[in-house]
């Protein structure tokens, strides 16, 4: 073990990044509410191992979306547990990247040097309730089909590029095969690679810059005088 | 050369590192303590409440009102002040705007001061629109949804909200909600016409005798409304007794509709939830068109149009049964 970590070192000095990502130093201060970022980052893991799992057996087709939702369910080993975990990691999701940013918002977190991890991390955002925008979709189930209506016709009423982007994303006038399909690629594939690179991003600022410290009051004699 | 604020915002920040602890172990527990937490939550929700599955998507059943995911009840629930043309303020605008408001929040608030004290500005609004949201959340679970179909038309609407101040689902039902001692008018709008239900609401007993409907004496417009409202239920087009034959003759030795046909095609039951009429049609009699690779052969010349026409309100009225 020694002599591999050692030979490892000798070429891709890896002790160097031991000491910048786990012997770096957390500001003083520093309570559980800070646990907020990590935790997305758990949650984000569980819904990419379930969703790998679940695409496995799905179809998205709406031929056999449903049918296949409906196998996965009451047929796959642990299928519904799958499922389930999926669905509430979702919810999960939203609440604690959402709770993430207030406790950003509130404690002036995303000032000077951090305005970029804020930027970034609001995309994140974004990306997280498009996945469960375009993730209620695929069972194919009536209060997916119907959600989506609801969701398609209210894109439809953007000013000036609201019918074009309402038919991008239903990839035609009516609410059918193509959209399934777009959604499922979109799901899958899309917003995969786009949150994968934000958070790459907003992992980095945080290792770079350090996670920063709690608000301090502004006093005519403190710090920031 | 750095702003001298700048300057003592880094200095408080590595004399606040250097009273800090390291990341590993420390932090690194805290966090994999909390993720575990959530773990057993999550994993205890899967387990005990689960994921459901609603019945296969019909799109023809606009009596079915949708409900988002919670996470976007705040959105839906913004557009109900919202009405007509302004819906797209509440829709897109507000939305849009405030996304661009977060995304250049820290070019806005700038300078040392982080304490929520001592920017009272951006305190108020963060806690002024966190108290919105929740409250627009909590509003949107206990108000009812509506169809979207239902909703864009007002007549429709109107007919629906009459519906349900009339009592009428204490007797009658519509897709299973409702009482059954009065017919079941899911499929009311493909049974009887405009004149008939008009009829029908002046005088329950003339078209109908013996029948123990009360008479509502409503106003003719409340009439419209209602019968707009009903003529919505159920609209899959009849077709006529020779159609199930016509199926199992020329369809059903290749394909399934309700449990009954050969396997060689794919099962056609519920195929009205993603294709229409039209294109049905056009793929009995000539299905090379869309898919050449199809070995099925085509009807043109061998059903008549009308058959064809007849064969596909057949098939596209079929739904799936679930047990």
């Amino acid at each position: 073990m020694r002599t591999l970590v050692d030979w490892l070192d000798e070429r891709l000095q890896i002790r160097e990044i031991k000491v910048a990502l786990f012997d770096r130093k957390i500001p003083k201060g520093v309570g559980w509410i800070y646990t907020l970022g990590s935790l997305s980052l758990g949650i984000f893991l569980l819904q990419s191992v379930t969703g790998i799992l679940l695409a496995m057996n799905y179809s998205p087709s709406p031929q056999f979306a449903y049918e296949s939702v409906s196998y996965i369910t009451h047929q796959v080993t642990l299928g519904n547990i799958v499922r389930g975990l999926h669905k509430w990691g979702a919810s999960a999701m939203v609440l604690i990247v959402t709770l993430h940013m207030i406790r950003v918002y509130f404690m002036g977190s995303y000032k000077y040097p951090r305005e970029l991890s804020w930027v970034v991390g609001v995309f994140i955002w974004l990306i997280v309730m498009g996945f469960g925008f375009t993730g209620y979709l695929l069972p194919w189930d009536q209060k997916g089909y119907w959600a989506t209506m609801v969701g398609t016709t209210i894109a439809e009423q953007a000013p000036l590029v609201g019918p074009a982007l309402a038919k991008l994303l239903r990839g035609g006038d009516t609410l059918g095969t193509v959209t399934l399909t777009r959604f499922y690629a979109i799901h899958v594939l899309v917003l995969p690679a786009l949150v994968l690179t934000l958070i790459a991003l907003h992992l980095f600022f945080v290792v770079r810059q350090g996670i920063s410290a709690p608000p301090e009051r502004d006093k005519p004699d403190g710090p920031h005088a | 050369m750095l702003e001298p604020w700048k300057q003592k915002v880094r200095q408080r920040y590595d004399e606040l590192k250097k009273l800090g602890k390291p990341f590993f172990p420390y932090i690194i527990f805290k966090d994999t303590l909390v993720i575990f937490l959530a773990f057993l939550v999550i994993f205890y929700l899967a387990a005990a409440v689960g994921a459901n599955l609603e019945e296969v998507a019909n799109p023809t059943d606009t009596t079915y009102n949708p409900r988002p995911e919670w996470y976007f009840l705040f959105l839906f629930q913004a557009l109900k002040f919202f009405p007509g043309s302004l819906e797209a303020v509440a829709a897109i605008i507000l939305p849009a705007m405030a996304i661009l408001f977060l995304v250049i929040l820290p070019f806005i608030d700038r300078g040392p001061k982080r304490h929520p004290l001592d920017r009272p500005f951006f305190t108020v609004l963060g806690v002024v629109a966190l108290v919105g949201l929740v409250s627009l959340t909590i509003m949107g679970m206990e108000a009812p949804m509506l169809n979207p179909v239902i909703h864009r038309d007002p007549q429709v609407m109107a007919g629906y909200q009459l519906y349900g101040q009339l009592h009428c689902n204490y007797c009658h039902s519509i897709q299973g909600r409702g009482g059954n001692a009065a017919p079941d008018l899911g499929t009311v709008g493909a049974r009887h016409d405009r004149d008939w239900l008009t009829r029908h609401f002046r005088d329950p007993n003339q078209v109908t005798p013996g029948s123990v409907m009360p008479q509502l004496n409503l106003l003719p417009e409340e009439i419209d409304q209602l019968v707009t409202y009903l003529e919505t239920l159920g609209k899959s087009e009849p077709f006529t007794a020779a159609a199930p034959k016509l199926f199992s003759e020329n369809c059903g030795a290749c394909h399934v509709i309700d449990g009954n046909g050969g396997e060689a095609g794919p099962d056609l039951t519920a195929i009205r939830t993603y294709r229409d009429k039209a294109y049905l049609a056009d793929y009995i009699q000539s299905p090379q068109q869309h898919n050449p690779e199809t070995a099925m052969p085509g009807f043109k010349g061998v059903l008549t149009d009308r058959q064809v026409e007849d064969l596909s309100r057949y098939i596209l009225s079929t739904q799936r049964h679930h047990h």
